[in-house]
Parts: structure tokens; C-alpha cells; sequence
């Protein structure tokens, strides 16, 4: 499906057992990662300006209509006028604090998203890996068929159906994506089963799902992470496509996907109104690949070049 | 990367055993491979059908102005059997699929289904086929020139490339482009250089529209051929090649592009399913005539059999591409075996 | 202002043209003569519909964009002159009335040809009108023919379209009627003093049965060039998504137009067409809301502005069948919260018109002492909620209903904005998708307030407009559903009075009624604007052009290219 997750996951083994001192090392080697530490430092920057803008702005700036200062013959003011740091809409809104509040609506949707792709990733993972034969065959046929679906002409479908609001759209994102991570949790289960340790603990007497959440989650939590820190920005991604193709968030609600829109419609008069948003939602999602492409390589030593 | 999308895993579906000739093992593998599309499709129908008929609004509601009476939506209803339960409609459309008939589309009264995809198909497909014909050589180009020319600036800028393209949004791409190259060029030349911002045409018109969706895969590309390249650059018989003394060229093209497409092949297969979803939204973006473009349009006025047909073709073009992809897999790597 | 706008611009073309379009019916198209007219192979007009028609078939379109077939490929029996206040011959040469009102006798032009040379009869026009109204072909525009006016239409509804010897019994009992070739008579159930402007619609055209009957009842017209019209220009070409190209009907009756290739595309999207209009691929374009920065700051552009007002009034629709807006007072108050010189000045850049009553200027009947109970005075509106005797909370929390249009989205955003603001209330708005919007909200009466809502002219007469507040339009094309018996007579009284002063006076009271309870707050009207390459000359627009693709495109044979 969407290929902005890079794949290699799959490349990496994964079930390394020196786990001792893993995460340390890990951070060692991350904090050693320019460009993941700029992608962090962004990240953090982002997240406490959108967290910052709701308290300042009180949910009243984004939306106040200022036609006092508008010239009736050329409304949408541009850059540095007025009091307006990157110029007001069509309506004399401030953009730039429309896009602080559209960064806390883009950061939310990426990041609820991933609690659902967790649930459901996590639960059919599991279970098709614990109990394995003719449940993990049934399950595996679910995961592929749903791969064969077109997602983006689904999701739009979808949101079609059960209207545009905030809930729909992450729970719809999130419903179409978690067979990425249904394949990897089921195959990590796999792999734990097979090894001798487990086959002592059940000897021993071990209840084996016990044995398989204590060993799972070290061993897959690495991975896990990587796959979650990447599903962001794609959540990101799919709510600005859906509100640009008209399907997703409504306004006055001034996601970035909404700001996109109702700018492109006057691009030969105002460029810069759906530059500003598009120009935010690319570095958003930048910053959370560096975080990704960092993590990858710290938390699987040999992927260091 | 394991066995690329769509494709069982391990097919519980045939499990006859045959002859072990090579011939035979294909055809069976193809076989329930296209097998295995119908119980797909069939579950791909269903739910969209579902959906659609849980969908607010009817077709026939307008956007505004004068609505339809009543009575006439009764009658339009009775024309497209709509009145009918709703098992019924859907053993019917399974019926008439069955038979190729995708039925008449509701927004374009008395046009078929196929006809329209027919007439959008023309875009759509130019568009892809140029963007996949951009997607290989420069994929796979920068791939290779980044990773023999490690830790060069070369490499910085290749990778540089690929993180932007892989994560900036394509039809974030497409409106940049656009600034660009149609608005800020048509202010700077007072309106008498520039390139087309929409519309499609063969010539300037596919300039913008096949870079906006082809970027994503080139960089993805790019990104999976250098880190396979510099996984066979380090391989002993590779390092023998180079302590043969044999000139770079010949190294490359016999020793490592060979190997280091291996996993890339297997990427076209999810590159073909982004170049048809990406269609959808760089055919909104620059206002192309195709089907991604006509879908939309389908979903927002409630024109069901559009909506399936679509749907039912761009999942059959997704399992075929797999299916491909894999078969060609099998050619390139000898070691892999049809199971 | 924006009517002098439009008639400025206009009396720079060349005098000859100018006379003729203000006294079109005399001059006919003796214009032919121009020196500065280009040759004919450069007679060449580029417009955009920006869609594509769902049907070549006149019976079955309902669209703007659909126009340019029904108006110009075919020709109904008469259309409206100019200035818009009467009908004039077109199709049939004159018509009779017969004293009760209710037999309409066409008297049809002799020379009449289809465009593939068979002469037009009186018996085409007998069979299109009952394809028109078959209930199987479920054809969308049907309304204003079947609900009251022609004699045995009023039964449409009670056939079964599935029954085949219904549908025929039906349609034969139609008051339709052919004495001879070149008369066509239509009865009438009542007394319909508006009907000759019904007859100008372009769903009410001839249609040939014997190319119906070989190509298909209801796809006859799939294949666009397979098309045969009565009408000035004929289909030559369509290119599926992309253009559609007429040519003069050589077989026309009247004066041939100027124009020699008529290529109209279907570029939905408003920055291409922009672009193309630069380029000099396009020659009309008509102007949407958000590219009106870019055309006014072009001072280029500007010039070529060609703006005209539009028989159209947009308003929002409270639910009178609900908490609050069953409350007269809370209905005034929202009347009098919204400024609409901002609006139109500013949000709406200058497109648009404020109005405060129902009828437009340009109508027959526009009244200009009506719509002052409807002026913008906030001290007013909050005056208005205490005297509603409702709590606050009773109105401070509504949802405006809105459906996820650019356009709609800019304009409610104005309006909860405005209300919040002056009346200090807090409302939200509340945007679906256009399908979930008319489907679930709209049509089963379940909304507060929806905006914008409005009404556009089929013909300029009131019959048109005041109908759709009546009883019967409940959830039909009225959504607030005021269901208020005394309108309705009135209305019914308008409707059937023979003499235009009787109309007219009803019509009045209805509108009085209607404004005094505030069942909505009139708004704005949407004046037309086009951007118009200076070589398009001779164009004669009117309130019910479709600016969309062309001005003046009810007389299109007066148009043509200059020399440039």
C-alpha cells in the first residue's frame, strides 16, 4: 500500500537476543545522530507550539474575523501586515496562529491513530501467533485480502459514509493500517516460540502466554516503536489528503489539510495561503522520519554504516 | 522483504500436488493466484456495497436549486433497481459482474459504467506509465550512484532527495510544483511562460503532474537499491572483482546491479499499488480527467456502480501487479522457488 | 452598480450591435454587416461549462452546465427577449391563447428544419412533450409541466412507470395536440397565466421519435453527435471530459449565427481554466469567488471583466417547525445580526448584491418598497431575543447546517461569525457533505438553520419563485416548511389570475407575509461575472443566461469575433 514507511524492518533480524543494555546503547547512538536529533528537536518544538498556541490563542485567535484591517479591494493580507506575522485568510483570520492550532490537530490524528493501529495490530498479531494453525491461517488470509484492498479509495469511502469529524478519521485511518503490524507482532510471536528458552520455561511449568508477553514485548518492542514512529507522519498524511480531497476535517476546524484546500482555490491570487500549511505539514513529517530513520539504525546495531 | 502484497503467504486453497516439472508448478502457482483474486474481490464487493448503502443522501438529491420530487425519485429508483431489498440488489449486481456488466452510472444518466472508465482510462494510464517509466531509471540510478559514492556529497544529496520525497505528502509536491513553475512563473514572465497548472494533454500538461507522483516511489526506490547495494559491495565476491582489477563499469553491471535489484523487484509490486491510490490525488491536484479523479467525483455524488467499478478494478490491477512482480522475482533470483 | 458595470462595458461595442440588442425582436439579425467583424475562419468561440453534461438529451438535463444543448442545439417554441419582459417568437412564430386561458395554440415556423434537413413538425413537439412527462424516462425537470398546468398531467405521480398500458393510457390523455403540421396545442388543466415562459425552458424541445426508436428510449443521446436538434448550432464533435464542439445548423430557420465553431470545454478546475483563459486558450471564463483577487489585482484582467446582474436570491433557511426559529422573534433577530455590505464588499469581493426581499431587481415584479423589515441593526436583533421570551439557552447553542462547498463554507463561516458577534451568542457550524446535507438533514426537516439556500430563475416570472414556499414545496424546495394556508392562497391566486396588475398584487402580499415573519433572512444575490477576451463581441445578456459558460447565451446568433 502507501510506501512512505520504508520497509526494511522486514531486512533486520530482529530477534537478536543481547537485549542487555539495548536501550541504553540505543540512546547512545541515537543522540550520536544529527539528523535524528534535529528531527526530535523539531518534533518537541512542534508539539510545545501547538500545546502553547491553544493556551495563548484561547481557541479564539484562529477564528476571530478581522475585517477592520482588510482593504475591501485585496482582503487576504500577505506576509508581515498588520499584526499578522504570515498574512490572514479570506476571512482576516491570522494564519499563522490557524497553523499552530492545525499542528495540534495533525499531531493528535498521528498520534491517536497509533493506539488504534496498536489494539488491533497487537490483537491479531497475538493471537494468530499464539495460537498459531488454522486461526493463524484465517487471520493471515484476513490480513491479506485486507492488502489487496485499494486504501485510499476505501478510506474515502469510509469517511463518506460515517461523515467527516475527528473521531471517524483516526478511527478509519487507523482501522485500515494495522495489518503492517499484525505481520510483525505475529511473526516475532513465531520466533519466540521456537527458541530453547521457551521450550524450558513451558517445561518448567510456565504458563505460555506468560512466556510469550515476557519475552515479546523486549524483544518486539524495538521494532514495534520504529514501525509506530513511522505510522505518524502517514496518519498525518492521509487526514491533509482526505481534507484536501474534500472528505476529511470540516471547517472551520483549520487543519492543515483545510488550509491546503481552501487555498489552493485561489493559488493565482494568494500562493502564499496554502504554501504556509503545505510547507508545515512537509516538515512535520520530515521530522518524524529523521526520528524514525534514527531510531531504526539505533536499535539495530548492524544497520550502521 | 517477504512475498509482496496480496499474495498467500501459504496457500491452503490447491494443494493438490502435481509432477514436479518447473512448467507445471508455474501454471498451478498462477493459477491459484487468480483463484485466490475471486474470494478477494468478493469481500472487497461486499464491503463496499455495504458501505455505499450506509451512506447518507441519495444519488439523486441535488447540491442545491431545485430538488427532485418525490415521485420522481420513485421512478429513478425503479429504473436502477433500487427499489428492490437490498440482498436482492446485490445478488443481481454479483450476477451482472459475473457477466463483465458494471450496470449504468447514476450521474452520468444512461451511461455505462465501462464506457466511463473507458474514457478515463486513456490519463490515468499515460500518467502511471510515465511515472513508472521515470520511477526505474532514476530509482535505481541514484541508488547506485549514492552508494558507490558513500559519504560523498553525491550520497548526501541522494539521500537528502530520497527522505524529502519519501516523506513529503505527493500532493504537497504537486502544489509546490505548481507555485513554481505556473503561478510565480506566470507573474515573473507576465503571464507568457509557464507551465500548464491542470488539465491533460500530451505535451507540457504531463510535465508536472507525472514528477508530483512519481517522486514518492523514485525516492523509496532510491533508498531501497542504495542500502541493497552497499549490502552486496560487501560481498567476497564483489571485493574478488574489484581485486581482479576490473574496470568499475564492468564490476557494476555484472557483479552488483544484478544482485542488488533482487530486492527491489520485489518493491515494484507496492510501487505500482502508490502510483494507482497516488492517482487518485495528483489527478484531483491537477485536474486530470482519469479515473482517480472521476472516483472522487463518484464517492461525493453517490454513484454506487461507479464507485464498485472502481474499486473492483483498481484491487484486480493491484493483484495483478503482485502477481507479476512475484513471477519476475523467480526470474531474477533463481534461488527462489514457486511453492 | 454592478448593472452599470455589465451595460458599460457593453456599449463599447459597435452601435449597430448595441441597437439590436436592446431592441432585439425588431432588428432580428440584420447585423450581419460589420467591418469590423474577422473572417469567417476565425469565427472561432472557446467557453468552459466546467462539466460535463450528464446528457446530451434536453429531456433530461437539469444543469446550468447543460444549457448550451438545450438552449442552443435545440430550440424551444419561444424564448424571452432582452429586457426579459415578454416572450418572443423563437420555434413557433406566434402563439394564441384561447380566452379561458387554458388552450395554448404554437403556430410553428413553416421553414423549420432539423440539422439533418427533414423538416420540423408539429407532431415532434407532441412527442417530446410526452417523453418528457413518461414517468419511466423519470425525467429530472418535469416539474413545472406536470404538477398543475397541462390537462392530464396532474396523474403523474399515480403511474406505475413498470406498467407499460398505464404509462401509454397516461400519455396519450396528455392535452397535447397536433391539427396539422405546423400547429402544436397544448390544454391546460387551470387557468396558467405564467405558462408561455414555461415553454421556453430547455427541457420543452421537439424531439425526432424516429431516431429514438432506432438508437434507444432513454440513451438515444449517449452518442453526442448522433444528436439532431431544431436549434441554431449543431453538435460535431465531443471529446468525452474535454470539449464539445458546435457548428452552425445549416438547416436553421432563422438568421445563421456569426460564430462558425463554437468549442466549449469542460475544465472543472478553476485554476486550469484561469490558466487557459491566459493563454488565450479560452475566451470566456466565468469568474468563481476565489479567483476574484486575481482578476481584480490584475488591472489587465480587470478591464476584461463583464459583470451582470443574475435572477437569483440566496438566503438562510430557518426550520420553522422547530425550536427556536418557531419563534418569530428569534427569525428576526437573525435577520437583523448579519451585515451585508461586509459580506458582499468584502467577503464577497464585490460579486455580490445585498438584498433584504425575495424578488430580484430584473424580475417582472420586482417591488422595491419590499424587504426593509429585514435591515441589519444588531440593537434591533438583540431587542428582538428578548422579546421572544425564550431563555438564552434556548437559541445560544444552534448549529448552522452547511454543506462543504468552497463557497458555502467561506459564506456560513461569515454568518455564525456575524450572529456570535452581534447578538453574542454562541452557534457553531455544523458541515456535511452536499448528499448528507439535502438526504438526511434537508429533506426530513431535521436541521435549525441552513444556509445558504437560494433560488435561481427558470423564467423570469414570479409564478416560478413563490410557488416554492408554498405547502406542497414543504421538504421539496422549501425546507423550513411555513405551511401557512393564507400565502398559499394568495399564491394560488397569482398564479391563475389572468390579468398581470391581479398577479402582481397577490404576489406582493405573499411577499409581504413572507418577510414580515421572517421565514428567512434574504441575504445577498450572486451577480454574474465573466471574464471576456475584448474580440468577443455582440453578446445581449440577461438575468437567466448561464454566465457559466457564456453570457448572452439565449442570443447567441449575435455574437462574434472582431477583428484583433
Amino acid at each position: 500500500m502507501a510506501v512512505a514507511a520504508p520497509t526494511t524492518l522486514e531486512q533486520i533480524d530482529w530477534e537478536n537476543p543481547e537485549q542487555i543494555g539495548l536501550w541504553r546503547d540505543a540512546w547512545q547512538r541515537f543522540r550520536r545522530n544529527p539528523i535524528a536529533v534535529i528531527g526530535l528537536f523539531m518534533v518537541i518544538t512542534i508539539t510545545l507550539l501547538a500545546i502553547l498556541a491553544r493556551i495563548v490563542f484561547a481557541f479564539h485567535l484562529p477564528f476571530l474575523q478581522d475585517y477592520l484591517t482588510q482593504d475591501p479591494a485585496n482582503s487576504d493580507l500577505g506576509f508581515f501586515s498588520k499584526g499578522h506575522i504570515l498574512g490572514s485568510d479570506y476571512l482576516g483570520r491570522d494564519i499563522l496562529s490557524r497553523l499552530l492550532y492545525g499542528a495540534g490537530i495533525s499531531l493528535t490524528i498521528g498520534v491517536l491513530t497509533q493506539f488504534i493501529y496498536l489494539a488491533i495490530g497487537a490483537g491479531v498479531g497475538l493471537t494468530a501467533g499464539y495460537f498459531g494453525g488454522r486461526v493463524d491461517n484465517l487471520l493471515m488470509r484476513l490480513v491479506d485480502v485486507w492488502y489487496a484492498f485499494p486504501d485510499l479509495l476505501f478510506l474515502l469511502v469510509v469517511v463518506s459514509v460515517f461523515g467527516a469529524s475527528l473521531l471517524t478519521i483516526f478511527v478509519s485511518i487507523g482501522l485500515i493500517y494495522w495489518v503492517d503490524l499484525a505481520r510483525l507482532i505475529r511473526g516475532q510471536v513465531l520466533s519466540i516460540k521456537e527458541k530453547e528458552f521457551v521450550e524450558g520455561a513451558r517445561a518448567a511449568g510456565s504458563s505460555p502466554l506468560k512466556i510469550i508477553l515476557r519475552h515479546l514485548v523486549p524483544n518486539a518492542l524495538g521494532p514495534v516503536i520504529v514501525s509506530l514512529t513511522f505510522g505518524i507522519p502517514r496518519a498525518i498524511f492521509l487526514e491533509a489528503t482526505l481534507s484536501f480531497l474534500g472528505a476529511g476535517i470540516v471547517p472551520p476546524t483549520p487543519s492543515w489539510g483545510v488550509m491546503i484546500q481552501q487555498g489552493y482555490e485561489s493559488i493565482f491570487a494568494h500562493p502564499e495561503e496554502v504554501l504556509t500549511p503545505a510547507i508545515a505539514i512537509a516538515i512535520t513529517m520530515l521530522s518524524f522520519s529523521f526520528i524514525g530513520d534514527g531510531l531504526r539504525d539505533s536499535l539495530d546495531p548492524r544497520m550502521r554504516r | 522483504m517477504a512475498v509482496a502484497k496480496g499474495a498467500p503467504a501459504r496457500g491452503a486453497l490447491l494443494s493438490i500436488r502435481l509432477p514436479r516439472s518447473r512448467g507445471a508448478n508455474l501454471a498451478l502457482y498462477i493459477a491459484r493466484r487468480i483463484l485466490w483474486m475471486i474470494p478477494v474481490l468478493l469481500f472487497v464487493i461486499t464491503l463496499t456495497f455495504l458501505l455505499m448503502h450506509l451512506a447518507p443522501g441519495s444519488p439523486w438529491d441535488r447540491g442545491g436549486g431545485r430538488q427532485l420530487s418525490a415521485t420522481i425519485v420513485q421512478n429513478l429508483n425503479t429504473k436502477y433497481g433500487l427499489d428492490k431489498p437490498l440482498p436482492q440488489q446485490f445478488e443481481l449486481y454479483i450476477w451482472n459482474v459475473a457477466h463483465f456488466d458494471f450496470g449504468l452510472s447514476y450521474q452520468y444518466e444512461n451511461q455505462t459504467v465501462t464506457h466511463i472508465l473507458l474514457e478515463s482510462w486513456g490519463p490515468t494510464f499515460t500518467i502511471g506509465v510515465l511515472a513508472f517509466a521515470l520511477i526505474v531509471p532514476f530509482g535505481i540510478g541514484i541508488g547506485v550512484i549514492a552508494a558507490l559514492r558513500q559519504n560523498t556529497w553525491v550520497d548526501f544529496l541522494a539521500v537528502g532527495f530520497s527522505t524529502f520525497g519519501a516523506s513529503v505528502p505527493n500532493f504537497v509536491i504537486g502544489i509546490l510544483l505548481i507555485i513554481v513553475f505556473s503561478v510565480e512563473a506566470y507573474h515573473l514572465t507576465g503571464g507568457n511562460v509557464f507551465l500548464p497548472p491542470g488539465g491533460f494533454g500530451l505535451d507540457f500538461h504531463v510535465v508536472l503532474p507525472v514528477i508530483a507522483l512519481a517522486t514518492l516511489p523514485i525516492a523509496y526506490i532510491a533508498r531501497l537499491t542504495r542500502s541493497s547495494t552497499l549490502d552486496v559491495l560487501r560481498q567476497d565476491y564483489v571485493r574478488t572483482a574489484w581485486a581482479k582489477g576490473l574496470r568499475e563499469r564492468l564490476v557494476v553491471m555484472r557483479h552488483v546491479l544484478k544482485n542488488s535489484l533482487i530486492p527491489v523487484v520485489t518493491a515494484l509490486g507496492p510501487t505500482f499499488a502508490f502510483l494507482i491510490t497516488g492517482s487518485v490525488i495528483i489527478e484531483t491536484v491537477f485536474a486530470i480527467p482519469g479515473i482517480g479523479r472521476s472516483f472522487v467525483v463518484a464517492v461525493s455524488s453517490r454513484d454506487y456502480p461507479m464507485i464498485l467499478a472502481t474499486t473492483i478494478l483498481y484491487s484486480v490491477l493491484i493483484a495483478v501487479a503482485n502477481l507479476i512482480v512475484d513471477l519476475l522475482y523467480t526470474v531474477i533470483d533463481p534461488r527462489v522457488r514457486l511453492s | 452598480m454592478d448593472v452599470s458595470t455589465g451595460r458599460l462595458r457593453w456599449l463599447r461595442v459597435p452601435t449597430v450591435i448595441v441597437g439590436c440588442g436592446l431592441v432585439l425582436a425588431a432588428c432580428g439579425g440584420s447585423s450581419t454587416s460589420n467591418s469590423n467583424m474577422a473572417p469567417n475562419d476565425k469565427q472561432i468561440l472557446r467557453t468552459n461549462s466546467g462539466t460535463e453534461p450528464n446528457s446530451f438529451d434536453p429531456g433530461q438535463q437539469t444543469y446550468d452546465y447543460e444549457g448550451l444543448v438545450g438552449r442552443n442545439v435545440f430550440e424551444p417554441l419561444l424564448k424571452p427577449t432582452t429586457d426579459l419582459k415578454d416572450v418572443t417568437g423563437a420555434a413557433a412564430s406566434s402563439y394564441d391563447v384561447s380566452s379561458d386561458g387554458l388552450t395554448y395554440t404554437f403556430h410553428l415556423r413553416q421553414n423549420a428544419k432539423w440539422s439533418d434537413g427533414q423538416p420540423v413538425v408539429a407532431k415532434d413537439w407532441v412527442y417530446g412533450f410526452q417523453r418528457l412527462l413518461d414517468p419511466s424516462l423519470a425525467a429530472g425537470y418535469v416539474d413545472p409541466y406536470f404538477d398543475t398546468e397541462i390537462a392530464g398531467a396532474q396523474n403523474y405521480g399515480n403511474v406505475d412507470p413498470k406498467d407499460t398500458t398505464a404509462v401509454k393510457t397516461f400519455i396519450n390523455g396528455l392535452g397535447l395536440s397536433a391539427p396539422d403540421d405546423h400547429t402544436f396545442q397544448i390544454k391546460l388543466a387551470t387557468p396558467a397565466g405564467y405558462f408561455k415562459w414555461a415553454v421556453t425552458l430547455w427541457v420543452a424541445t421537439p424531439i425526432r421519435k424516429d431516431i429514438v426508436d432506432k438508437k434507444g428510449y432513454s440513451t438515444w443521446a449517449s452518442n453526442p453527435t448522433d444528436v439532431i436538434g431544431n436549434g441554431m448550432f449543431k453538435i460535431s464533435e465531443e471529446t468525452p471530459k474535454d470539449h464539445v464542439t458546435l457548428v452552425p445548423n445549416p438547416n436553421y430557420w432563422g438568421d445563421k449565427p456569426h460564430i462558425q465553431k463554437w468549442i466549449n470545454y469542460f475544465i472543472s478546475d478553476t485554476n486550469q481554466a484561469f490558466s487557459k483563459y491566459q493563454t488565450g486558450e479560452l475566451d470566456v471564463l466565468n469568474v468563481p469567488l476565489a479567483s476574484q483577487d486575481a482578476v481584480t489585482n490584475d488591472p489587465k484582467l480587470k478591464a476584461e471583466q463583464h459583470k451582470y446582474p443574475s435572477l437569483n436570491t440566496f438566503w438562510l433557511a430557518m426550520n420553522l417547525q422547530k425550536a427556536p426559529f418557531n419563534n418569530v422573534h428569534v427569525r428576526e433577530a437573525v435577520s437583523r445580526a448579519i451585515d451585508r455590505n461586509t459580506l458582499v464588499n468584502q467577503v464577497a469581493k464585490g460579486q455580490y448584491t445585498a438584498v433584504q426581499s425575495f424578488i430580484p431587481k430584473g424580475m417582472n415584479g420586482y417591488t422595491p418598497s419590499l424587504g426593509s423589515v429585514q435591515d441589519y441593526d444588531p440593537a434591533k436583533g438583540k431587542a428582538a431575543l428578548q422579546a421572544s421570551g425564550l431563555p438564552v439557552s434556548a437559541y445560544d447553542t444552534v448549529k448552522l447546517l452547511t454543506r462543504n462547498t468552497t463557497t458555502n463554507l467561506l459564506l456560513n463561516q461569515y454568518f455564525v461569525n456575524q450572529i456570535n458577534t452581534n447578538l453574542g451568542l454562541h452557534w457553531t457550524l455544523d458541515t456535511k457533505d452536499s448528499k448528507t446535507v439535502t438526504g438526511t438533514y434537508l429533506r426530513k426537516g431535521n436541521f435549525q438553520i441552513y444556509g445558504s439556500d437560494g433560488w435561481g430563475a427558470d423564467y423570469p416570472d414570479e409564478q416560478d419563485w413563490f410557488d416554492i414556499f408554498t405547502t406542497g414545496g414543504c421538504h421539496g424546495t422549501n425546507w423550513g416548511c411555513p405551511n401557512d394556508k393564507s400565502y398559499d392562497d394568495l399564491v394560488a391566486k397569482g398564479d391563475s389570475a389572468l390579468k398581470q396588475s391581479d398577479r402582481q398584487s397577490y404576489y406582493d402580499q405573499a411577499a409581504a407575509l413572507m418577510e414580515n415573519q421572517y421565514w428567512v433572512a434574504f441575504l445577498y444575490n450572486r451577480t454574474e461575472v465573466d471574464l471576456v477576451k475584448p474580440y468577443v463581441q455582440g453578446i445581449s445578456d440577461t438575468g437567466i443566461d448561464e454566465g457559466i459558460y457564456l453570457p448572452g447565451d439565449f442570443h447567441t446568433n449575435t455574437i462574434f469575433i472582431a477583428n484583433h
